[in-house]
Formats: C-alpha cells, sequence, structure tokens
C-alpha cells in the first residue's frame, strides 16, 4: 500500500490508534490483502487486488466508500479497515457501499478508534449487499477514550441475497463507551442466513442503544441476533432486538444477556417477535441481573475469590 | 475430618434438614441416598456453604477441626472442599483448557490435561471448546469430573454425578470416583444409582430431613429400595 506523502504523519498517529485497538499494521500495509485506512474524513491509503474495486468521495464532512467485489471472488485475508479520527474535537460522518457478487467470499475486519476524543460525534452507515450464494462476515472493534466523550451512532443495513450468509460482530469493551446508538437490520431472501452480534462493556455514566433487526423475508431464511452488555457504575443499556418471521420455514431466534454491576444502572430489554407467516418459527431469550450465582459458586468451589471469579465471568462473556 | 453438626435448614415454613449429624472420615467415600425432595442437595450447599444455604442454617460444621460455618465457598474451597453441582453452570468464552486450569493449576501441560480428559472418555478436541452452552449435558458433566480429578480436593461432593451421563459410561464415573479416592479425597456422592452407592465404604439414607438409616452400602441401599420404593410417606418421618 502506498501511502500519500501528505497524509503520512497522520498515518503514523493513526497506525498506533490502530494497534491500540488490537489491529496489526503489518496487515495493512501488506500487498495481497485488501486494506483501508481512513482518518476523519479523508482515505490516508488503500490497497487492493484482483477482483475488487474501491472508490471514494469526500462532501462535506462526509466520506463515502464503495467496495464492490466481483462474482464469484473469494477474498481469502479479511478485508483491514483502519478507521480513526484523532481531533479533540468534531464530527466524523462515513458511509459504506459494500456490494458482494454472486458466490463471493469476504470477511472484513474493522478497528475503529479515537484516542484523542474529548467530545466527538462519529456517525457510520454502512450499506452491504450480499448477492445470492455469498459469503459475509463483518467485524467491528471500537476503542474509545476513557477520559473524553464519544457519541456513536452506527448502522449496519444488510441485504443478504438466496442463499447467502452474513454475520456481523460490534464489540467496544476495551474502553468506555460514551453515548452509543447501534443499529444492525438484516434482510434475509430465501435460504439466507444471517447471525449478528454485540457485546458491550459500558461504564460511569455511558449511554448505550442497541436495536438489532432480523427480517425473515425468504422461505427457509434464518437469523441470529444477541447482544451481551456489561452495565456498571452509573450506566445505562437499552437492548430491542427484533425478529420477523415473514416467510415459511422461516426461523429466528434473538436472545440478550446483561449483567448488571451496581445499584446506579439502568437497564432494559424489549424482545419483539412478529410472525407472518403460520409455518414461521421465533424465539426469544433473555437475563438481565447480577451474575449468575451458580457461575459465580462454580468457580469459587474451585478456589477462584468473589473478585477473580466475576472478572473471569465478564472476560469470557465479552470474548 | 468433615462434622456436621445439628444442621438444620427451613426453607420458608418447610423444614428440609432436621437436627442432622454426622462425621465424614477421611479417605473414605459416602454415597447419599434418598428420593427427591429429602434435603440431600440442601445439605451439599451447607457444606459447601453456597449462598442462600450459608449462615441461614442452624448448626455448625467442621472441618479438620475448624469450624468453618462461617466461610464462603471460596475459603472452604481453599481448604480443600469442593463440590460439583448436579447441572453446572456455563460459561460464555472460557476454553476447557483455561477452565480445567483454574485455582492454581496454569501450568499444567497439555499432556497432563488430555490424560485427564481421555478418562472421563472426552478427546483432545475438546481442548479448546468452549465450556458454554454448545456442550451437551453429559459432556458438561465429564469436564466438571475432569476438573474435580486435576484439583485433587481433600473433600469433594458429587451431586448426582451421574446425571446427564448415559448408562453406558457408568464405568468411567466409578473410575473417577477410585481415583479420587486412591488420591487421598474423601468423596461423597449424592446419587439414585445403586453401582455408585454400592462402591462407596458407607451410605446415608435421607428421608424427610433426617438420617434415617447409615451402614453398608449394601444395608442401607436395601432399607432405600424396601422402604422409599413403595414410600407411604414421603417426606414425613416414620416418627409422625
Amino acid at each position: 500500500m502506498r501511502i500519500d506523502p501528505n497524509y503520512s504523519k497522520e498515518f503514523e498517529y493513526i497506525a498506533r490508534a490502530y494497534e491500540q485497538a488490537g489491529g496489526k499494521v503489518d496487515s495493512l500495509l501488506t500487498k495481497d490483502m485488501v486494506s483501508i485506512i481512513i482518518s476523519g474524513d479523508k482515505v490516508l491509503g488503500r490497497n487492493s487486488i484482483e477482483g475488487v474495486t474501491i472508490d471514494y468521495k469526500t462532501e462535506g464532512t462526509s466520506l463515502k466508500l464503495w467496495m464492490r467485489i466481483a462474482d464469484n471472488v473469494k477474498i481469502l485475508k479479511p478485508v483491514h479497515m483502519c478507521v480513526g479520527f484523532l481531533e479533540k474535537y468534531g464530527e466524523q460522518n462515513l458511509e459504506y457501499f459494500f456490494d458482494i457478487g454472486c458466490n463471493s467470499e469476504v470477511s472484513f475486519l474493522s478497528h475503529c478508534s479515537f484516542p484523542n476524543a474529548q467530545k466527538i460525534k462519529h456517525s457510520m452507515v454502512s450499506h452491504i449487499l450480499a448477492r445470492s450464494g455469498s459469503k459475509v462476515g463483518y467485524e467491528d472493534i471500537h476503542f474509545h477514550n476513557e477520559e473524553g466523550w464519544v457519541d456513536l451512532n452506527t448502522d449496519y443495513l444488510a441485504d443478504v441475497g438466496t442463499g447467502s450468509s452474513y454475520s456481523t460482530r460490534f464489540r467496544l469493551t476495551k474502553t468506555r463507551v460514551g453515548s452509543m446508538k447501534v443499529l444492525m437490520n438484516v434482510d434475509l431472501a430465501q435460504d439466507a442466513k444471517a447471525f449478528l452480534e454485540t457485546k458491550v462493556w459500558a461504564k460511569k455514566d455511558d449511554k448505550v442503544d442497541i436495536n438489532e433487526i432480523v427480517n425473515l423475508n425468504g422461505k427457509g431464511s434464518s437469523g441470529i441476533a444477541k447482544t451481551y452488555v456489561i452495565a456498571q457504575d452509573e450506566s445505562q443499556a437499552k437492548v430491542v432486538n427484533e425478529a420477523y418471521g415473514n416467510a415459511p420455514y422461516s426461523k429466528g431466534h434473538i436472545e440478550c444477556t446483561e449483567i448488571v454491576k451496581g445499584n446506579g444502572v439502568e437497564v432494559s430489554t424489549i424482545p419483539i417477535l412478529k410472525v407472518k407467516n403460520e409455518l414461521a418459527e421465533l424465539t426469544h431469550e433473555a437475563s438481565v441481573g447480577r451474575i449468575n450465582a451458580l457461575q459465580l459458586e462454580t468457580l469459587m468451589a474451585k478456589g477462584l475469590t468473589e473478585e477473580e471469579a466475576t472478572e473471569l465471568i465478564i472476560r469470557g462473556f465479552l470474548t | 475430618m468433615l462434622e456436621i453438626k445439628d444442621i438444620s435448614y427451613c426453607a420458608g415454613n418447610r423444614k428440609i434438614l432436621n437436627n442432622v449429624s454426622f462425621t465424614f472420615e477421611k479417605d473414605k467415600t459416602y454415597a447419599i441416598l434418598g428420593n427427591n425432595g429429602v434435603g440431600k442437595s440442601t445439605l451439599a450447599r451447607i457444606i459447601m456453604g453456597t449462598e442462600g444455604y450459608r449462615n441461614i442454617h442452624t448448626g455448625k460444621i467442621f472441618f479438620e477441626g475448624k469450624d468453618i460455618s462461617e466461610l464462603k465457598v471460596d475459603q472452604r474451597a481453599r481448604s480443600g472442599i469442593t463440590m460439583i453441582w448436579q447441572e453446572p453452570a456455563r460459561f460464555e468464552g472460557i476454553s476447557v483448557r483455561d477452565y480445567l486450569t483454574l485455582g492454581g493449576k496454569e501450568n499444567l501441560s497439555d499432556e497432563s490435561i488430555l490424560k485427564t480428559l481421555s478418562s472421563v472418555g472426552l478427546n483432545h478436541f475438546y481442548l479448546f471448546r468452549k465450556v458454554d452452552k454448545t456442550l451437551s449435558g453429559g459432556e458438561r458433566k465429564r469436564i466438571e469430573l475432569a476438573s474435580v480429578m486435576i484439583i485433587k480436593p481433600k473433600v469433594v461432593i458429587l451431586d448426582e454425578p451421574d446425571s446427564g451421563i448415559d448408562m453406558m459410561s457408568n464405568s468411567m464415573i466409578l473410575n473417577v470416583i477410585d481415583f479420587l479416592r486412591s488420591n487421598g479425597s474423601t468423596v461423597i456422592s449424592i446419587t439414585h444409582r445403586e453401582e455408585i452407592a454400592m462402591l462407596s465404604d458407607e451410605a446415608l439414607l435421607l428421608c424427610a430431613g433426617e438420617i434415617y438409616a447409615y451402614g453398608s452400602p449394601q444395608s442401607v441401599s436395601k432399607s432405600y429400595k424396601d422402604m422409599c420404593d413403595s414410600c407411604s410417606h414421603i417426606n414425613i418421618p416414620l416418627s409422625q
């Protein structure tokens, strides 16, 4: 990958933040990999391989990016996306359009970091079109700032074609959140499959709002939406997971687990299941409360203190 | 070694255990028999000191001469007592390997862990599986049995060690109990299965929260069959 010489210093900072968020800079620079480096509203560098085209355009404070993967292309290594905003104050608006060709396979690994944030707003909308027979994975790992405040608004909107499979995972577990709104919405065609998952650790006065929606529109489609939240201190978390059984033999499952630590937290979960076809099958599972006593005592019966057991359970839960 | 003295426990208005006293001796294996609801698992939890049971019962528990009645689960575990629950907990994101090396066994080699897994009928594929909902009840129970084999506790309470495990694997459970005994553990098995009771040195029959019979597993098992199979006084002591 060639970094624009005008942005070499900025790249250094972004690379540092990327590593802090868990990414590997070497992966970004490898020639045989697809990778994109975004800082604020600028693309500092990008790398592509045969069968993949990347275009972008900046409009005011917004960056729009298009990635098209041709039919029958199997990208063996994950597409690395290094996204950051180095300012203390300001706004970052991103909109992605991913078009995955028929029978193609790709997985995205995105690290998003805001190391200097005092008060920033980050908006991202990702439109994913997974054409028939494709396999698409999208993992988005966020790394915010312990001291500052990030106002995060991120949408993953996926249209999954016949016989395709799609998964998206969002993680914000290493730093405090600030305020976040995550929307995952997936439309599934015949025999398509989806897996949505969000894992968040909310601390202090963080505010978390998660909405995962599975629309089972095609016959035989199936989808799972899971949310895991640890809420401590005075944090607030609201989770709404929805599944709509609109087609015969479609199957959906939604699940929410929220672990509460402390008396000042406020958490809720609302499952919505709606069936429009008598042959659709939807289920849900939810638990909100402190760490399960049986889990704690099972570990304590092996000699771990309550604190050690709690830490292990939380660490495993957020892995 | 482990003495329970005048243990009584009520759940609401219902008396679950009524002045139970007994001494479990070192290097011996015990079976606790009894119908559902007679207080077997309650007694196990009181010995382990779990929440909702510790400090709520009356009576005392002594271990190696020390009163442990006020100690929490982890403190009792560190003094050498552990337990396998009838339905063990599941854990997200924790591998079988990490789970089996908890409590100071971090340096255990993979080879040693695999050997233990093999003795509970699990192969090397399980080493990096997660101790979560993807395991069946029987697989989870086997991992718990492997865990106590690694811990080698002074006292282990097995609450229905065979539940969730297929009948064909009876010999595996018996081998685990035998391993624990030969490594110096006092094993207390709560069971409905005669083969497990028969392997024990001594057996107790609980009825309505009291020790109704005590002695050789053969005699207690016979009492259990004779008295409890056709019980007409479920959980009401004969004396009443």
